[in-house]
């Protein structure tokens, strides 16, 4: 996965959406899809079970068209957010180039928060990746709830937050609200280290 | 979402905002690559290697000379 090929002027951005499951992370990019006008709406890749879990992964193509003469496309991935899916969140992390952690803010789902954090940081360093320098932005989602059932932002940030990467506590992906912020703002994150010496290139 | 869901959903408002965005990011991005991809660093180096000038003070300006001398104490 290349982020900038400057021989054949492409841009490719691959995000992927990571927390534990039933948090957002497919409802996150079904409201992406949907936003987008006819003209740009390719597929969206989903398997899912009859209790709407995600079996695999979903897989959003975003072809930008051409910017500053570069073919720009981003590529959305979910993955699987059940425990047993360990390998297949592996695969999905390969080449990954930001992550957008979609907790669920509900009191009873930190340990399951946490758990998947960690987890996340396991396959970015079995991918050689340092866990604390890929580009990370948090989503607390489900902050639409009642109150007496969710962890305070606070507590959300001090558990979960450590690196103080930009978070959007608002979310609430089922009437889309806070998901193209958070998109936009890992977008800027993975886009900022085209400049970056370390820019990957193939 | 708090405004006009359905036009902006019609619209395509907010991936346009989003768009936008990106593409404004990527021009900034591709123009700052484009300048350290050309040899910048060009006129320092030359500066680095010019020739000492007579009038300054403790420039050696008779290189030749002095390269001859060390070869003589050498021997």
């Amino acid at each position: 996965m290349s982020v900038v090929n400057y021989g054949t002027r492409e841009i490719t951005c691959k995000i992927v959406y990571y927390g534990p499951g039933r948090s957002g992370k497919t409802t996150n990019l079904q409201h992406v899809f949907s936003q987008l006008p006819d003209e740009r709406k390719g597929k969206m890749v989903s398997l899912a079970t009859d209790t709407d879990r995600t079996l695999f992964f979903d897989f959003l193509p975003l072809d930008l068209g051409t910017i500053s003469g570069f073919a720009t496309r981003f590529q959305l991935y979910t993955v699987p957010g059940q425990v047993y899916y360990a390998a297949t969140r592996k695969l999905v992390l390969q080449g990954v180039d930001g992550v957008v952690f979609v907790a669920d803010s509900q009191s009873r789902q930190r340990a399951e928060n946490i758990e998947s954090l960690q987890d996340l940081h396991a396959n970015l360093a079995d991918e050689g990746l340092d866990p604390r320098s890929v580009p990370l932005v948090m989503q607390y989602n489900k902050r639409d709830l009642p109150p007496s059932e969710l962890s305070t932002v606070e507590e959300m940030d001090e558990v979960l937050n450590f690196r103080g990467v930009p978070h959007f506590s608002a979310a609430a992906a089922v009437g889309g609200k806070g998901v193209f912020e958070t998109l936009r703002s890992i977008s800027t994150l993975v886009l900022a280290r085209l400049s970056a010496p370390a820019t990957r290139e193939s | 979402m708090a405004k006009g869901a359905s036009q902006e959903a019609e619209e395509g408002g907010e991936f346009a905002d989003f768009l936008a965005d990106v593409s404004k990011e990527i021009a900034q991005r591709v123009e700052s690559l484009d300048k350290r991809a050309t040899p910048a660093a060009a006129p320092a180096a030359a500066e680095k290697k010019r020739t000492p000038i007579a009038g300054d003070q403790g420039v050696i300006v008779e290189w030749p000379n002095i390269a001859d001398r060390m070869i003589e104490e050498m021997r």
